[in-house]
């Protein structure tokens, strides 16, 4: 078992995403939760310094190893290509990874004694498998701080702005902070979703997908 | 990135000069530690000389002013320039941030 420090955003978009009870996946645009983990991504190597943005590039910083396999993969990918590309477009090429993405961030979870790993089969055929939870003391803790932040006026620091942003762009955030209370915050959750400008070049990414996309992809159910 | 400090009474203001970037962000948010951990409380940002703001820059923006708030606090952005009004205004830190037009407002609405 790895140690359980803080979490990547890839992590935590991987944990937040599952269900306590059931240990699926919540209920989700695919796409979106694809891009919100390439996103994920992007929002880690921006923290660690390696890359930057702005609404017009993505900018590769340092090539210099995170520590991190999966992080250091994607900046493999992104520093691969030094032609400036706009965010948006790595969101794209990232989302494409985005299974690699998902497996990889479960199984650190699983290392790190957070969840552990079910496999069945359904109808004696297909392969299922369940991420029911070990230790929720992270995902609460999580949650917990992010609905104190919607529901009060404080100032977010930057990591739970973006974490919100992502958690906005791929609509879990309606879907985790759920309730009337939440509802009556819905321009504060908008506003602090905005903060992150790879998290809202993530939303952006989904819009310019086109609603009638997003209404064929399947959901995660 | 030029960083130029100086004190009115209980206020710091850094004018800020050139790119603030992934490069230049860390030597913005060691300034502004180091002003918080001296008991430093007020800040003024003076951005008239600022041209340019990335992501990296404006998370420096945002962990000041939390951090700022958070010890008791407040920070105050002043004078923004065409570029840096822009990314302000598309990453919602205008509806977040308090924002003034010139450093003499900013460091009035500290005062």
């Amino acid at each position: 078992m790895i140690p359980s420090l803080q979490l990547t955003f890839v992590e935590e978009i991987a944990l937040l995403a599952l269900d306590d009870a059931s240990g699926k996946r919540l209920p989700m645009p695919t796409l979106g939760f694809s891009y919100a983990l390439a996103g994920a991504a992007l929002c880690d190597l921006s923290h660690l310094g390696r890359i930057d943005t702005d609404p017009a590039a993505l900018t590769v910083l340092s090539t210099a190893p995170t520590g991190d396999p999966i992080l250091d993969e994607v900046l493999k990918v992104l520093a691969a290509d030094r032609t400036p590309e706009p965010v948006g477009s790595w969101l794209g090429i990232l989302a494409q990874r985005s299974a690699w993405l998902e497996a990889a961030a479960d199984d650190r979870l699983v290392e790190r004694g957070i969840l552990r790993r079910e496999e069945s089969k359904v109808l004696w055929v297909f392969g299922v498998r369940r991420y029911p939870t070990v230790d929720n003391h992270e995902r609460i803790e999580v949650r917990t701080r992010l609905r104190a932040l919607i529901l009060g006026d404080d100032l977010p620091d930057p990591r739970d702005a973006t974490l919100l942003s992502l958690l906005c762009a791929c609509q879990l955030a309606a879907v985790i902070f759920r309730g009337p209370e939440s509802n009556a915050r819905a321009d504060r959750l908008a506003s602090l979703a905005k903060l992150d400008l790879v998290g809202r070049e993530v939303s952006r990414a989904i819009d310019a997908l086109g609603k009638a996309l997003l209404g064929a992809s399947p959901m995660r159910l | 990135m030029e960083i130029t400090a100086s004190t009115q009474n209980d206020i710091t203001v850094l004018a800020l000069q050139g790119r603030l970037d992934g490069l230049a962000s860390p030597q913005l948010e060691q300034r502004l530690d180091a002003l918080v951990a001296a008991g430093t409380r007020k800040v003024v940002l003076d951005c008239a000389a600022l041209n340019y703001v990335s992501s990296a820059g404006l998370r420096v923006f945002l962990g000041g002013a939390k951090k700022l708030k958070s010890a008791g606090g407040r920070a105050a952005f002043a004078a923004l320039t065409p570029p840096v009004h822009e990314v302000f205004e598309l990453s919602g830190f205008l509806e977040v941030l308090a924002v003034h037009p010139s450093a003499a407002a900013a460091a009035a609405s500290l005062a």
